[in-house]
């Protein structure tokens, strides 16, 4: 029971994220197992079941808070409770969005010219375009040093690009 | 086949004159292990064309002081950006995190690496006295005991999630379903794969650790100014030599914890597949359930960083045992040690001790060597590496995501499991924000697999009896211990509040 009647029913919607990827998961696996042999599917039977159960838990539990108003499950405000104010959400999401980029380039771009790019475009973001001499300074020694030290001495697999290919007939 | 005291300073003696071998692959060991995805054995692939090209023994003792040393700095990360360096660090975070983000990272690194080397050189003398008895240990375990030696680990779970319990076992059986996509063992039925092939093998390990742990972990701090907490960061600033000091006196307070949480390593580690990540899981499990003060775990509590580190340190001397004895490695490292030996025709078994002791002995006091030296080495350089707490995370969060991702793509060379990072951050992120313990997920993404892997195994032996997993002497003593582990808090708790229940009346 909520028994301060001055504060605020907490909002459960983000809450119920995990349990609702969890739960859909859950099921595309199981029909994914209908035709393997029981043996194989044993194990898996088990801690799904056990996974449900716990969800079942969890949502009598919530069903049962806000029934008590000690809880809502509202969607405004959900996303501010997930992801921030305004202008942190939009970094966020404009980190994810660079950072999904950046494994889409670094097949063609190679490590050193995409990581260039992303880290200088990553502090750039999360600072301002004024502060581009500071980030021109860290991407490039990034870029440099992790060519030097993984590809150059270590001769680890990176992704390859222009300038791993270029340097590679130089050095 | 313990060898007299004199034959054992000789060879220490031998090994030290090695010390150009020894330094370089102390310190290249540190780096490989503080970075995710450069884990000793891709390392030791990666330099097979030198290894291949010394003489066995000093090719030997190169890797394993390259293994030894990668192990503690495999701590580094997990403590000061709450990135595991490799999945045996997995445990580590739960108690160092909080202490570096409390300010205390300093003195969290100066605890990790004394329990690292003082368990290191224990269970490393203790191998060298007990190999007879302790290679015997993978002989009575087959499995089913490893599927009750599974479960102690699992039972983490419970223990990670005493905040909110459904919350915390929702992460656990979420992570051992993620577990269990890939084609099982013995059918090789592909499961829930959503249809990739790069997922028929199994979720990939490193990037759910690099996803579970830093990408979420970076999304998270975009909002600080550092990763420090605001007490941190005036911690941080009067920090001289004073918490590398006050480290290693919590540490030697707390040597009882060493030194049992080393030896359990090392039994571990004696297991074929068993591993660091199991040994640091199941050694965090035990030390809370035998604390006084377990409510203090997971807050930057000092057995809590004691216990992992010791063990996944016990393991390491543990996984040759099998490997010099009955030429089965312990572990991915362990067996690529295998290749290389095998390749200058080494023959394993108990008469190497007598034939090539400078490989068998001689792999023993090479660790002993390199934990003296790592000690000398490593504990100076607490208050610089500290200094990465400081780092602002407008820099700290793009250099991150950048070498993680990157990171993530190392041990298979797929640009997909990069993808698998950037979902596995995603979950990560939602878990955190949410009161869901992201250690509990991984937990059943690292043990799933192997728990599905024992259970089919005994499953198919015993044709699909179920009682197989109660058939043997050793299987129902590790189940009656299962059972008091997991029961023993709850019983405290009762008998504790029934004796104050009967000093009030």
């Amino acid at each position: 029971m909520n028994n301060d009647p001055q504060s605020k029913p907490r909002n459960i919607l983000p809450d119920c994220i995990i349990p609702a990827i969890a739960f859909a998961f859950t099921v595309y696996y199981l029909t994914t197992i209908t035709e393997v042999p029981w043996i194989s599917q044993a194990s898996a039977f088990v801690v799904s079941g056990l996974l449900m159960l716990s969800i079942l838990a969890f949502a009598v539990r919530t069903v049962w808070r806000i029934r008590q108003h000690r809880e809502t499950c509202q969607l405004s405000g959900a996303f501010e409770s997930l992801l921030g104010d305004i202008p942190t959400m939009l970094k966020r999401v404009a980190l994810l969005l660079l950072s999904i980029a950046f494994i889409w380039v670094i097949d063609n771009l190679g490590f050193t010219l995409s990581t260039f790019i992303f880290v200088f475009l990553g502090i750039l973001l999360l600072s301002s375009v004024e502060n581009w001499r500071n980030a021109l300074k860290v991407s490039l020694s990034c870029a440099v040093i992790g060519y030097v030290v993984f590809i150059y001495l270590f001769n680890t697999r990176f992704p390859a690009g222009p300038i791993e290919n270029w340097l590679k007939g130089v050095l | 086949m313990a060898p007299e005291l004199s034959v054992f300073l000789a060879l220490f003696a031998d090994t030290l004159s090695y010390w150009w071998v020894i330094i370089p692959a102390t310190i290249l060991g540190i780096v490989v292990g503080a970075i995710p995805g450069f884990s000793a054995a891709n390392t030791i692939i990666i330099l097979l064309p030198i290894t291949l090209a010394m003489e066995p023994a000093t090719g030997m003792i190169f890797m394993v002081v390259l293994y030894t040393a990668s192990r503690l700095g495999a701590g580094i990360p997990a403590i000061l950006v709450n990135i595991p360096g490799t999945a045996g660090a997995a445990a580590t975070p739960l108690d160092g995190y909080p202490m570096a983000v409390a300010g205390r990272g300093q003195q969290a690194l100066a605890i990790s690496f004394t329990a690292s080397v003082g368990a290191g050189i224990i269970t490393t003398i203790a191998a060298i006295i007990l190999i007879p008895w302790l290679s015997q240990v993978a002989y009575h375990l087959h499995s089913v005991e490893m599927i009750v030696v599974m479960l102690f680990g699992i039972s983490l779970i419970a223990t990670i999630s005493a905040a909110d319990k459904i919350k915390g076992l929702i992460a656990g059986f979420f992570g051992l379903m993620i577990g269990y996509i890939g084609a099982d063992v013995v059918y090789e039925a592909p499961r829930g794969s959503f249809g990739f092939l790069e997922l028929y093998d199994k979720v990939p390990l490193i990037p759910a650790l690099v996803g579970l742990f830093a990408i979420s972990e970076a999304f998270v701090v975009i909002e600080r100014n550092t990763i420090l907490s605001k007490e941190g960061e005036t911690g941080q600033q009067q920090a001289g030599w004073g918490p590398t000091l006050e480290g290693i006196r919590a540490t030697i307070v707390h040597w009882k914890e060493v030194i049992w949480t080393g030896m359990l390593g090392l039994v571990i580690g004696v297991i074929p597949g068993a591993g660091a990540a199991i040994a640091s899981f199941v050694a965090y499990q035990q030390s809370r359930l035998m604390s006084k003060t377990p409510e203090l775990y997971g807050s930057g509590h000092v057995p809590g960083l004691i216990a992992p580190e010791s063990a996944n340190n016990g393991v390491t001397s543990g996984t040759l045992i099998p490997l010099l004895i009955i030429g089965v490695p312990g572990g991915a490292t362990a067996a690529i040690m295998a290749v290389v030996l095998e390749y200058h025709g080494v023959n394993f078994g108990p008469d190497l001790f007598e034939s090539e002791p400078m490989i068998a002995y001689g792999s023993f006091t090479a660790m002993l060597v390199t934990y003296v030296l790592l000690g000398f080495l490593i504990l100076p350089l607490t208050r610089y590496f500290s200094r990465v707490m400081v780092v602002p995370t407008l820099y700290m969060v793009p250099i991150l995501i950048a070498f993680t991702l990157v990171g993530a793509f190392v041990p298979r060379a797929y640009v997909f499991d990069m993808g698998v990072a950037i979902v596995f951050g995603i979950i990560g992120y939602i878990a955190r924000r949410t009161g869901y313990h992201v250690a509990a997920i991984l937990i059943g993404v690292i043990l799933g697999p192997l728990l599905e892997n024992y259970f089919l195994r005994a499953l198919r032996i015993s044709q699909g009896d179920l009682g197989v997993l109660f058939s043997s002497t050793i299987g129902n003593i590790l189940w009656v211990l299962l059972l008091l582990s997991v029961l023993a808090p709850g019983l405290k708790r009762f008998l504790t509040s029934s004796r104050k229940t009967r000093n009030a009346d």
